[in-house]
């Protein structure tokens, strides 16, 4: 037992303290970041853990962690198809193994394993491309045959029977699943703990830009001078940046999830299927937690609809058969802001001190952590690390765009 | 006892012999839904029971006196049922093969095989119910505050996690059940079956409007179905149950209403689309049941698809659970829970009961249990004032009515065995733990039933759902229905009207509007209107405010999840203080309720916890479904579409190994590919390219169609030309590629990718339908059009005794195509090759194809004609040096990195993704597609394998420079070859590069292209 | 499952359709080296607004054709719907 749980249970609720706390709103900050989600909180952590910059605010319109980041279905791996993708979502994921401990909070980071499955000749060529590029880049990784994967999943029909069989898979040792509010929690208990101040129920209304240059940002709640904004917001990143006045190529979509009613544990690993557009995991909870891909058009609205878990349900039981007795227990869904190469949008922007984080697709929760890492060391060192500069803005000017397109069609 | 008093307390119980019948049972009663006189045996945990037909699983069995039924989630605490409704998901048990079954929602069946979940050993000695007696040391979010140090250990502690949580399992061999969906529409869709849903559909159907009414219970009437007192209607006295029968018949008989019961609404989604799950349905359709594939056992639900035009929701309420501490024991049960036990179930609740009320509800239920010959030990009445002519019957016949009052706790380990009471003192205005036991009251009253009816809670899930606005109304101390969006209406307990006199009102004022909306009628009349909001704002105030009595530890607010009144403080006192970070940190309403019977209560806490109103603290979104939706009823039958060419039964009988293509299936090879190559540029061979993306476009502006549409020229092929071109997105990628031909008289024919064409076409029509202002009609005919590719030397000589076109060369020269006919079927033949053999592709209308190709296999026999596959097609293909769209491009692909350059014609004045091309070839490319072989014929690269170059710097030593797109041994050139992509400055021929092939590094050098007969002699000949 | 009004055919459930983006014409002259940023402009940056966006759809499982709609990117109503012809 730890001694946190010990106090707990002797001393009562007396020992219990506010993760983060409620700070009055200053009337300048050196660094804004708009939206208290684990990028934003991360930037702030890292800005105070690493760099010694403190004076810090998020400023977040709901309440920590009410976008993506909980609202993802919790999956955490690295192996992308491109190198510059890999190395990059390696950094995360090693962030990842250490942060229970760095947070001194469980965030139960269960690396269980993580199969993408291929039922074409063509997806197995493309899993072979992302074994082949991962090993290059020391990341565990390898294409398996279908008997190996009944020993990992026996609840998978393996047989000629689904419309589209399984040949193989993809499979990833390292990769699995998180408790995603863990981590906005933690990253948010070790900000405050640094001076980072988090603002909740504070809506950003417009960011002042003189000379093309930041000033300050608009607020329900006053403004506040600063030189440096951060734009973490995901599914609104484009309001945003618009309040700056810079475009961005992102288009907002829903991404849908669901759950299932709680069982006794049957899965061990995180399943994809790019082929039949779903991905599952079996939650410590014992619930199913599943998804599928983007709604077919944009949307601001985050309600979940019945033809997706019609479509859902379809090819889960393709694969599942044993499960059509299993009930859905609840549907949501979150905003995704998808990029025409599948990659984020991150650094510098053409208007000096607007930075952006943004445009991360169905995969923000993965990269977190260094995220927040090396923005942070963007602001702290006013130039790209060298990690996040394929991801830069000019990117679209200058025809660069990442090559991470092929592999996303069976991503997550 | 008064005449009065008699009648109030049911002359029936006079008449009865409890000792003559069924034991546990009420004799039987016209507002019974079970059937005495047909008892069904079952199982429960492996002994057996008897129901009758009617009865659920939880009625029963509580009528056989087991009311524990499951082991809750955290600390494995007994637990039973408690509202008798679809909220029972802490007593859930598993039915046959299916888990976590509501046991108050399944009707029993025959030979039923019911069982405990949840629980190791056994119910009864569950082990992991001693983790109760830690739960000091395991308070809300535990499992964040440890199992991380030593960080090798979490994968242990996992486990242990794992298999301590999760309730019903699954096994891999229970069977692929068959599932139906159904569309339906509705002119006004009525949620609810109570009285102010059927009142809401009769009046809307007496308009001419279509209505539908569904009910999640077997039968209507809503709560009137298990009450008996008599109720206040314009009709006069009818007693409710008799009520809801007068009411139900006049429904069902109504022509114009469909009812649909087992039926529970779950979504409703933008424009009125509803989804609701009929569970308990029986297939009767034969097709399904006799289709051999579907492996139906016996499907239990179907889905329905409701497009309504307007919508009243009369869904009611869920009554309210007060938390104190134990309340959770199994016998503690809702007041309605008690009335649907004995009035629906004939089942007696209890031998010994105590009542705690705060509403006339309460009251009436104490009188209802005292008829059902229950002895009422005592009412513990929270209110000062109890309404008077109730409690006047009550004690006349000798039950205490303790008014200020509270029960601070239930006693005992598997059932309630009695409960403390105490006298109350009040802080006023009543908040939500505004009773508190004065000291020195205490007592002790022993029983087995104890029975609570302190409020409800508008069950308005769904009207969020349907972007209604809730707002809380202090007074009521609910939300309430505020804003609707236009065509959805509230009738009934849900929208705050609790007596059936305006239940009945509120159904046919939001009837009459629903109809209305959608032009039926001209919608309530003021007089109408104004006397419902009359009614309403006249019933008596409810006490729902109050949420719980203070002291105890084992209170849990969610008995789904085991969260406690302590865990909700603690929560909002380490940060976690908006009801949503609450409902996330403490699990609250995560559990298989939703939260339906503990939002309520939920709320008040996280404000008081706050220190805030409930408005402040406000309320949370329901997410659908409202209910929880089997994934078989959501996914219906299997519906993968497959698409088969015409000739597919002829491949599976040669024993061809079938690929998929796209939603295609494609002969991959029938034997050797290998051989099936030798033999075609031996002598003959022909292949199904059935699959091949197809259009015809016709007008006199194809040619500049095709202008923009390929980066290459095409205004001057002349009749009887084919050419090839590649077609670029507007950023110059790559998209698709194909040849088209040019038949004469404004007719083109056109191929493309089997997965492109799709979206090929719909591009077209784009462009054809904004601003492109070109004479063309493009059809698709990719699935009206058999193909086939009759290719090898002897092609041209067992073609032609059958075809009409002159297949000289000179006459029919490559690149050239023709329509005729061949065996007497009109086809287009194309001279083109992919193979790089002379070949004719012909494409025919699909009717014609197995005649056709059985007819060339005929004529092909003295050549030794090969039927080849894919495999073998793509060994020819790659001996030519040809790429494929999709395996050797990808998405960053444009044309002049796949050696393309001669097709890129940048002088022409247009093009889709000209611009962006021009931009490219400014800037270079960095990569090249190159043709390579290794120098090692034995080794065959995998396709996708690394090109690489050693770098101490990365992780093992390599880094990766290009990669192998297409590989294969070529049978013809005895050699190992493929295509691979490289920096433009290792791309010359002769350059030679390392491959890592399974870990192995291995050496290749690139080569020019075609490998095989590079002057394209034979396709020429 | 929303309605989408199709010009010709009237309110049909959205699954008919393939959404087509936001309405964004090709720059004039586009080849001209001054035109770069509208170029990119063109292929990747958006309005992607909060509100009413001008959008195309196809009816692909209906009459084939290409229109525009008028769509509130969060609550789905439909304001109107035209052919091409009237968008210019």
């Amino acid at each position: 037992m730890s001694l946190k749980l010990l106090k707990q249970g002797l001393n009562g609720s007396k020992s219990l303290t506010p993760m983060w706390r409620e700070q009055p709103i200053k009337d300048r900050y050196d660094v804004v970041i708009i939206g208290g989600g684990v990028h934003g909180l991360a930037t702030a952590y890292y800005l105070a853990k690493n760099h010694g910059i403190t004076d810090v605010a998020i400023l977040e319109k709901r309440y920590i962690g009410r976008g993506g980041s909980g609202r993802n279905t919790t999956i955490v791996r690295s192996n992308y198809l491109t190198p510059e993708g890999i190395l990059f979502y390696d950094e995360s994921l090693k962030l990842y193994e250490d942060l229970s401990q760095d947070f001194d909070f469980n965030i139960m980071f269960s690396q269980r394993g993580h199969l993408t499955l291929a039922h074409t000749d063509a997806s197995l060529r493309t899993m072979r491309w992302r074994a082949e590029v991962n090993q290059l880049q020391g990341v565990d990784s390898r294409v398996i045959s279908p008997d190996e994967i009944k020993e990992l999943v026996p609840f998978m029909d393996l047989s000629d029977h689904p419309r589209f069989p399984v040949m193989g898979a993809l499979y990833h040792p390292p990769g699995g699943v998180v408790r995603h509010d863990a981590v906005v929690w933690g990253y948010a208990h070790g900000a405050d703990k640094r001076g980072v101040h988090i603002h909740q129920l504070t809506e950003v209304t417009g960011i002042d830009v003189e000379q093309n240059k930041v000033v300050a940002v608009q607020t329900n709640r006053g403004r506040i001078k600063t030189g440096t904004v951060v734009n973490a917001t995901a599914g609104w990143c484009t309001l945003i940046a618009d309040m700056a006045g810079v475009k961005l190529p992102v288009e907002t979509r829903p991404l849908q999830a669901a759950v299932s009613e709680p069982l006794k544990p049957f899965l061990d690993t995180v399943i994809v299927s790019g082929t039949l557009h779903f991905y599952l995991s079996q939650s410590d909870r014992g619930e199913i937690v599943t998804g599928a891909s983007v709604d077919p058009y944009t949307s601001y609205s985050m309600d979940a609809t019945l033809g997706f878990a019609e479509g859902l349900a379809g090819h889960i039981l393709e694969l599942f058969p044993s499960l059509g007795k299993v009930r859905l227990m609840r549907q949501w869904a979150g905003l995704c802001d998808m990029t025409p190469d599948y990659s984020p949008i991150m650094g510098f922007t053409p208007v000096e001190g607007f930075l952006v984080d943004v445009g991360w697709g169905t995969y923000g929760f993965k990269t977190g952590p260094v995220s927040g890492k090396r923005m942070a060391e963007l602001i702290a060192t006013n130039r790209t690390p060298d990690l996040i500069a394929p991801f830069k803005y000019d990117r679209f000017f200058e025809g660069r765009l990442v090559g991470e397109k092929g592999a996303a069609s069976v991503g997550r | 006892m008064s005449t009065k008093t008699k009648d109030a307390i049911n002359p029936e119980s006079q008449i009865q012999n409890p000792k003559s019948k069924i034991q546990n049972r009420l004799s039987s009663h016209p507002s019974h839904k079970v059937d005495y006189t047909r008892p069904i045996e079952f199982e429960f945990n492996g002994k057996k029971y008897t129901a009758f037909e009617g009865d659920t699983v939880a009625s029963a069995l509580w009528a056989a006196g087991v009311r524990v039924l499951g082991r809750s989630f955290k600390y494995h605490r007994p637990r039973g049922p408690f509202a008798l409704t679809s909220g029972d998901t802490n007593a859930m048990v598993r039915v046959g093969d299916e888990p976590n079954v509501r046991p108050s929602m399944k009707l029993v069946e025959p030979g039923m095989a019911v069982e405990s979940q949840n629980v190791w050993p056994s119910l009864n000695a569950d082990i992991m119910s001693l983790t109760s007696y830690g739960s000091r040391f395991m308070p809300v979010g535990f499992y964040y505050k440890a199992f991380f140090r030593p960080k090798a250990l979490w994968p242990t502690y996992e486990k242990v996690i794992r298999n301590a949580a999760g309730l019903g399992y699954v096994t891999t061999d229970t069977p692929d059940t068959y599932y139906d969906k159904k569309y339906e529409f509705a002119d006004v869709l009525v949620i609810g079956g109570g009285p102010a849903g059927m009142s809401a559909a009769l009046s809307a159907a007496k308009t001419g409007a279509r209505v539908m009414l569904l009910d999640e219970n077997p039968y209507l009437g809503g709560h009137l179905a298990y009450e008996r007192q008599s109720v206040d209607t314009k009709n006069g006295g009818a007693k409710a149950y008799e009520l809801a029968d007068q009411l139900a018949q006049q429904v069902l008989a109504h022509p114009n209403i469909q009812v649909e019961l087992n039926t529970s609404v779950f979504d409703i989604g933008y424009h009125l689309w509803v989804g609701a799950v009929k569970e308990g349905w029986t297939n009767t359709d034969p097709d399904s049941i006799q289709n051999p594939k579907s492996k139906i056992q016996n499907p239990e639900a179907r889905l329905l698809k409701i497009r309504a035009k307007s919508l009243v929701a009369a869904n009611g309420a869920f009554e309210q659970p007060l938390v104190f501490e134990n309340s959770d024991l199994p016998g503690v049960i809702l007041g309605s829970a008690a009335q649907r036990l004995m009035h629906l179930y004939g089942a007696t609740p209890g031998k010994r009961a105590v009542v705690l009320s705060a509403n006339r509800d309460g009251l009436q239920v104490a009188l209802d249990l005292l008829v059902a010959g229950v002895q009422v030990s005592v009412v513990i009445e929270l209110r000062d004032q109890p309404d008077s002519d109730l409690v006047t019957v009550l004690e006349s016949a000798g039950v205490p009515v303790k008014t200020d009052s509270i029960v601070t706790k239930a006693q005992g380990n598997k059932g309630v065995r009695g409960v403390f009471v105490s006298q109350a003192a009040k802080e006023l205005p009543l908040s939500p733990g505004g009773i508190k036991a004065i000291r020195g009251t205490k007592e002790f009253v022993i029983c087995d039933l104890l029975v609570t009816s302190v409020g409800w809670t508008p069950a308005t899930g769904l009207l969020y759902q349907a972007k209604g606005r809730m707002d809380y109304d202090e007074q009521r101390a609910e939300f309430l229905p505020a804003h609707l969006p236009p065509k959805v209406h509230a009738a009934g307990r849900v929208a705050g009207a609790h007596s059936v006199k305006a239940e009945l009102l509120e159904g046919e004022m939001a009837g009459l509007n629903a109809a209305a909306d959608v032009g039926f009628g001209k919608g309530a009349s003021k007089k109408l209107q104004n006397e419902v909001a009359k009614l309403k704002a006249a019933e008596p105030v409810r006490t729902s405010a109050l949420t719980y009595i203070p002291g105890g530890k084992k209170s849990f607010v969610s008995f789904d999840e085991d969260v406690s009144i302590k865990d909700v403080r603690d929560s909002v006192a380490e940060g976690y203080k908006s009801m949503e970070l609450l409902k996330r940190y403490s699990t609250l309403s995560m559990g298989p309720s939703q939260g339906k019977y503990e939002n309520a209560n939920t709320m008040a806490l996280c404000a008081e916890a706050n220190n805030q109103t409930i408005p402040e603290t406000g309320t949370t979104t329901g997410r659908p479904p409202f209910t929880s939706v089997p994934l078989g009823a959501l996914a219906g039958r299997h519906m993968e579409p497959v698409k088969y060419t015409p000739m597919h039964d002829w491949h599976i009988a040669r024993g061809a190994t079938m690929m998929n293509a796209g939603l295609w299936k494609r002969p991959e090879y029938y034997g050797d590919p290998a051989a099936e190559v030798v033999g075609t540029r031996n002598s003959l061979g022909i292949i199904d390219v059935g699959t091949l993306g197809k259009l015809r476009l016709y007008g006199k502006d194809v040619p500049k169609l095709l202008e923009m549409l390929y980066t290459n020229k095409w205004s001057k092929l002349a009749e009887g030309g084919v050419r090839y071109g590649v077609m670029c997105n507007e950023e110059g990628i790559v998209s698709d590629d194909g040849v088209t031909a040019n038949l004469g008289g404004d007719e083109w024919y056109m191929t493309a990718t089997t997965g492109g064409v799709t979206g090929l076409y719909q591009d077209i029509e784009w462009n054809l339908q904004s601003g492109w202002d070109f004479d063309v009609h493009a059809v698709n005919m990719t699935d009206d059009y058999a193909a086939m590719n009759l290719t090898g030397p002897n092609a041209r000589e067992v073609l032609q005794p059958l075809t009409d076109i002159d297949l000289n060369n000179e006459a029919f020269p490559y690149m050239a195509a023709r329509q005729g006919t061949v065996a007497g079927v009109p086809a287009i033949l194309m001279r083109i090759g992919f193979t790089g053999e002379l070949g004719y592709e012909m494409h025919v209308p699909a009717g014609y194809g197995l005649y056709l190709w059985e007819t060339l296999m005929d004529a092909g026999e003295t050549f030794n004609i090969t039927p080849f596959g894919v495999e073998a097609q793509r060994i020819m293909r790659l001996e030519k040096g040809h790429f494929i769209v999709g395996q050797d491009t990808d998405a960053l692909t444009n044309p002049f990195m796949a050696h393309l350059d001669w097709a890129v014609k940048l002088d022409k004045s247009d093009f889709l993704g000209k611009p962006s091309l021009v931009r490219i070839q400014k800037r270079g490319v960095e990569q090249k597609l190159v043709g390579y072989e290794m120098l090692d014929s034995n080794i065959v690269p995998e396709e996708a394998n690394q090109i690489v170059v050693p770098n101490p710097d990365r992780p093992i030593g390599l880094e990766t420079i290009g990669r192998v797109t297409s590989s294969r041994y070529s049978p013809t050139l005895e050699k190992s070859l493929g295509l691979c992509w490289l920096p433009v400055d290792q791309s010359e021929p002769g350059t030679e590069f390392t491959v890592r092939i399974r870990g192995e590094l291995h050496q290749g050098k690139v080569v020019p292209i075609p490998f095989y007969d590079p002057d394209g002699k034979r396709l020429k000949s | 499952m929303i309605l989408i009004d199709c010009p010709n055919c009237g309110e049909r459930n959205v699954a008919e359709f393939r959404f087509g983006g936001e309405y964004n014409p090709r720059p004039q002259n586009p080849d001209d080296p001054a035109s770069d940023a509208a170029w990119v402009d063109y292929l990747y940056l958006k309005e992607n607004k909060l509100g009413v966006q001008k959008e195309w759809w196809y009816h692909r499982a209906g009459c084939g054709l290409w229109f525009l709609a008028e769509r509130h990117t969060k609550s789905h109503a439909v304001e109107k719907t035209y052919f091409w012809e009237a968008a210019k």
